[in-house]
């Protein structure tokens, strides 16, 4: 009776029962029963899940795959698309992220949502975004992918704007609906594109294709005819603009920090643990597709190292809590990507990138989501998310606090947190693909990492409270909140120890139609440089934000840098040497830099187009004026110009 | 025989529903429940018609009968059902500060002669029976558009509409003498053959004014000025039977021409089907973004779609069929549940954007239909209107057009981002006091809830609509 078929369609048809049943019945009725429904159908999906992978691990299937069920969805021509549900390790662990999170945030939602007027509403939406991104990463082929891919994004929208009496939340929710969409419209044009090439949707089909036997045959484009090879490779570009889009890499990365206006639990949901990792998650599924279509994957690599770097400089300058963890996500996506690119060195193939990407995939899920449910927690507590109203929580919220500690040693790559395995892995894999730039920028930024998060850490937690709430004793923590986040943590500290093994063991992308590289350079003193520079950071987060001598108010007041301070401790000349490289060099050049690129550059860039469209749009509008004469005018005009510009050998 | 019946039964139906009238009062509601009775019965009949019949069936040497016409047929019967539903409240009280619309049952035997007229489009065989077809389709929708004979604006826009039509049906003569004088007969089939044997500059000065007076209809650019004057202008019920019927009527004479007579140089006028497509869409999705009133919206919407399903008549004979006739469907379904809305709203208040304000607070029910039936029309998954498209796109890019295609698909961002205006208007702002409260009828509630399902359901369960592409063979 409950075998593999029965647990996997369990896991899909729950959180959508949830979905309908909270949408159309419970949302009016009673808070309390569509938070039951949301906790119960999501629990048992993520039981379902976590018994689906136990047996598929120790069963012997793996690495295998399986499809469990497909369904007929539609007939295009003589290929099918088609609805149903792979199993590999890659899907499995995804399976697991996803219904294991979103639990766990149904939990948290009880007590964060407390109060609102759409409590039955939310959880809907949560149960729809469940399902929807259960469909994403169990799908068979691209169209499904694509459906469930648009499906997600739908939900998020919906989600992000869940406050629409805010303004801001409405803005934020159009703005990452519309530019994720015009990233999609790429992903569309590829699909299109690579299934009428290979004449098939299936990912089995497509990961098993070599190029050679596509270099003879030509395709005309329309504008220009190229071989059936290089549209391959065009579309695999345009396939990973989707991902593009959806994992926010730089410059699509400006929807991701103001989607932060939607409630918290969501931001832990959507915006870290699972969807924006649906762009690597495609990457990584179609990588044996990826691995022969020339130097796309070089291409992932940039992108991913860039978004990495910038985000994280970007984040040592923001006091918005919820920010400096999106742009703590941006780069930490960053890395994933940038992982699955250092795959390819010159014409050879080497996997370790893969394995060690998934990996991060599967630890950040767990600690990024725990910090974002404790940031919940704390702006719950507080009302701000400014870091300047906080400080001295640590006595008032103990348990939050050792949880954060957890998580963001994880994060930082200490051992023997899970954010090390991981990203030891990454980093090794870059030195292993002969990527040196690459690998000092991620060294640089996992030194960056810690020491964001760290400021962070120190600020909201240690010193005097600066905030009238937490002085007069108010703060206190909420089971509800504090539950999750306290189980979270576990797999934060040790999905780290307990996932090396057997990510090792079964995380291979398939096999790959290129040559692989034989010869991998083995670095054992990595990690220790890794951990080195991570406790450098470390310290100097310490000492600027939490050693007894460090000027809070001075760290945080960005105004004042008089001269006469310096003058009168010259005890703190040293000091003030560090402020000067690391304020006025790193925060105050380098972040500008950055700044002004986000701001001017993509900013006008996007704020011209919209301009032109709308000057455009005036245009149509005006030569509407009622005027009958002009009317019948334009048929006279539109004969000539057809008979001129269109084409017809008159 | 019983291929014929429908369109008999057709013919003979608006002569029943207004000879009823003779013989009960004004206020009676008979002509309203033959009428009722009538398109069900039609509609029922013609599902009955097996399809894959090859060729098609021949009555009288000139009457055809084929797969794709007994599909626009159902089409076209779909758009007169609802159509006449959502006209029956016009004719109770007035709306959107239009006085009442009276003789319902005149306006529905102008509505079943337009569609006879498409009808007549789909299954003609020679020029002359293509070209009457085109006219029983277009001269009942002049009076439809000036009904209330009261309303200045209505009678401004039948004016304008009629003058223009008048041009496009002189371009379109003058296309088909000229491509009589080409093959020397009326009969497609040699028109066909005459165009095979080899082309020459009669036929391409056949083919332009053939494309630009239909241009008219399918309200290309620059062919479409009428259009946002006569959505605004004419009654709600008829320019949502104009939107739809109209359409698929134009989209249906390009389909008989392209695919029939005018196959053999399709790939010759594939750049000029591209041009016209491309610019409509783009012209269409620029008008629309900067409207306030929800009529003249939805008229800039129907252009850019027409633009869209241009793309279609790129593909090869057998897709390009099958993708119309579903984003047909879904686009009758999809716009007509918008029009249901807009109608519920005018029947309380002003037809303009503010007037949706709050309304996700006050009539949930309501402002769900519209988010669906906008987000089926920008083309957002699993709705029935992206697999609509993506039918549409496939078949332009199945014979190569990638550009088109890519164009149309950005196209859809700016497209997303007026459907999404009109959604916030209806979710995002506050109530506004001031506005009447909406109450809606039982017949309205019911329509609106049959039309979101199917927006929804076509679009989860495509397969349920394999019947219409069972009858091709891919």
């Amino acid at each position: 009776m409950i075998n593999d078929v029965t647990l996997s369609y369990l896991i899909f048809i729950l959180p959508l029962l949830s979905f309908v049943v909270n949408g159309l019945f419970l949302c009016r009725k009673s808070d309390k029963a569509a938070a039951a429904m949301g906790i119960s159908a999501n629990g048992i999906a993520a039981i379902s899940a976590i018994i689906l992978a136990v047996h598929y691990f120790t069963s012997g299937l793996a690495p295998q795959k399986a499809i469990l069920f497909e369904h007929e969805f539609i007939p295009f021509g003589n290929f099918l698309a088609n609805i149903g549900c792979l199993i590999d390790p890659l899907s499995i662990m995804m399976l697991v992220v996803v219904t294991f999170i979103s639990f766990m945030v149904n939990i948290y939602s009880v007590g964060y949502m407390r109060g609102d007027r759409a409590t039955g509403r939310f959880f809907a939406l949560l149960s729809l975004f469940s399902f929807s991104m259960l469909g994403l990463v169990a799908a068979t082929n691209l169209f499904q992918m694509f459906i469930f891919w648009e499906l997600v994004g739908v939900s998020s929208y919906l989600l992000i704007g869940f406050w629409y009496h805010k303004p801001s939340a409405v803005s934020a929710s159009k703005q990452a609906f519309i530019l994720t969409r015009f990233a999609d419209s790429f992903f569309l044009l590829g699909i299109v594109l690579v299934s009428y090439v290979v004449q098939s949707f299936d990912f089995a089909t497509l990961n098993d294709l070599t190029l050679s036997s596509f270099k003879a045959e030509t395709i005309d484009l329309g504008l220009l005819v190229v071989s059936k090879a290089d549209a391959l490779i065009l579309g695999s570009v345009l396939i990973f603009t989707g991902g593009w889009g959806k994992s926010a890499m730089f410059p699509m990365h400006i929807w991701l920090p103001n989607a932060m206006e939607g409630p918290t639990p969501v931001s832990s949901i959507i915006h870290s643990a699972t969807m924006v990792v649906a762009g690597v998650y495609l990457v990584a599924r179609l990588f044996p597709f990826f691995a022969i279509c020339g130097s796309t994957l070089t291409l992932i690599m940039i992108v991913g190292a860039f978004t990495m770097v910038f985000a994280a400089v970007i984040a040592c300058t923001q006091k918005d809590i919820k920010r400096i963890l999106a742009y703590s996500t941006l780069s930490q996506l960053g890395y994933m990507m940038f992982a699955l690119g250092v795959c390819q060195v010159g014409q050879t193939i080497v996997t370790t990138g893969w394995t060690a990407s998934t990996f991060h995939i599967f630890t950040h899920a767990f600690f990024k989501c725990s910090l974002f449910l404790i940031a919940g927690s704390l702006i719950h507590q507080v009302h701000t998310n400014d870091l300047d109203a906080m400080g001295g929580l640590r006595k008032k919220m103990p348990w939050t606090y050792w949880c954060t500690l957890i998580s963001i040693l994880a994060i930082s790559g200490i051992p023997p947190f899970s954010g090390f395995f991981s990203k030891d892995e990454i980093i090794l894999a870059a030195f292993q693909g002969h990527h040196y730039v690459v690998f000092g920028l991620a060294l640089l930024t996992s030194g960056l990492t810690t020491f964001y998060m760290f400021r962070l850490f120190f600020l909201a937690f240690h010193g005097e409270p600066r905030h009238e709430g937490v002085k007069a004793g108010h703060v206190h923590e909420d089971f509800a909140m504090t539950l999750p986040i306290v189980i979270l943590a576990i797999p934060a500290l040790l999905s780290g120890i307990a996932g090396k093994s057997l990510f090792a063991a079964f995380f291979v992308p398939g096999k790959i139609h290129a040559p692989q590289l034989v010869k991998l350079a083995e670095a054992s003193w990595i990690p220790f440089a890794a951990v080195a520079i991570a406790i450098i950071a470390l310290a100097l987060a310490w000492f600027f934000y939490a050693s007894p001598k460090a000027r809070i108010a001075k760290a945080l007041d960005e105004s004042n840098r008089s001269g006469i301070y310096k003058t009168v401790y010259h005890k703190f000349y040293f000091d003030e040497m560090y402020y000067a490289v690391v304020r006025q060099f790193v925060i105050g050049g380098v972040a500008r830099v950055a700044r002004f690129i986000e701001d001017y550059i993509v900013g006008t860039l996007v704020n011209f187009s919209v301009w032109f469209i709308h000057k455009l749009g005036d245009l149509v509008r005006v030569a509407q004026g009622g005027y009958l004469p002009f009317y019948l005018g334009t048929l006279i005009v539109g004969v000539l110009l057809w008979r001129f510009l269109g084409n017809l050998p008159l | 025989m019983n291929y014929i019946v429908p369109d008999i039964l057709l013919l003979i139906f608006p002569f029943i529903v207004i000879g009823s009238r003779l013989f009960c009062s004004t206020k009676s509601n008979i002509p309203w429940r033959i009428a009722n009775v009538g398109c069900i019965a039609i509609f029922i009949l013609l599902n009955f018609i097996p399809l894959a019949n090859g060729n098609g069936v021949f009555f009288l040497s000139n009457w055809r009968v084929d797969d794709f016409g007994i599909l626009m047929r159902e089409v076209l019967m779909v758009s007169a059902i609802l159509g006449i539903w959502l006209s029956k409240d016009y004719f109770e009280h007035s709306a959107d500060g239009r006085p009442q619309l009276h003789q319902i049952a005149e306006f529905i035997g102008a509505i079943a002669f337009a569609t006879f007229g498409g009808v007549v489009v789909v299954s003609a065989c020679d020029l002359v029976t293509f070209f009457l077809g085109l006219e029983i389709a277009t001269i009942p929708m002049y009076a439809l558009t000036a009904w209330n004979k009261k309303d200045l604006i209505g009678s401004e826009a039948a004016t304008k509409y009629i003058l223009m039509g008048s041009v496009a049906t002189a371009f379109e003569l003058f296309g088909f003498s000229y491509l009589y004088g080409f093959a020397g007969s009326l009969h497609f089939t040699d028109i066909q053959s005459a165009v095979a044997a080899g082309p020459s500059p009669l036929l391409w000065i056949a083919v332009l004014f053939l494309f630009c007076g239909i241009g008219f209809k399918l309200t290309l650019f620059p062919f479409y000025t009428w259009a946002p004057d006569v959505y605004e202008g004419a009654p709600t019920p008829v320019t949502a039977v104009l939107s739809v019927s109209s359409k698929a009527t134009a989209i249906a004479f390009l389909v008989v021409l392209v695919f029939g007579p005018l196959a053999p140089i399709q790939e010759q006028i594939a750049p000029l089907i591209a041009l016209l497509a491309g610019t409509t869409l783009f012209v269409g999705n620029l008008g629309a973004l900067k409207q306030s009133r929800l009529r003249r919206f939805m008229a800039y919407s129907s252009i850019a779609q027409a633009g869209y399903i241009m793309i279609a008549l790129l593909g090869p004979a057998t897709i390009a069929e099958t993708a119309i006739i579903y984003y047909l469907f879904v686009y009758a379904v999809s716009n007509y549940l918008a029009f249901f809305v807009f109608a519920i709203i005018g029947h309380h208040r002003e037809e303009i954007f503010a007037s949706l304000k709050g309304l996700s607070k006050q009539n949930p029910s309501i402002a769900i239909a519209l988010a669906i039936s906008m987000f089926s029309l920008a083309g957002i998954p699993p709705l029935a209107g992206f697999f609509g498209k993506f039918h549409l796109f496939f078949s332009g890019a199945s014979t190569g057009h990638y550009a088109i295609v890519a164009f149309a698909v950005l196209n859809n961002v700016i497209a997303l981002y007026y459907y999404i205006q009109l959604i916030k208007s209806a979710w995002v702002d506050e109530p506004d006091g001031h506005l009447t409260p909406i109450r809606l009828t039982r017949r309205q509630r019911s329509v609106v809830i049959l039309l979101s399902i199917a927006v929804v359901v076509l679009g989860f369960l495509p397969f349920l609509s394999n019947n219409i592409f069972s009858g091709f063979t891919f």
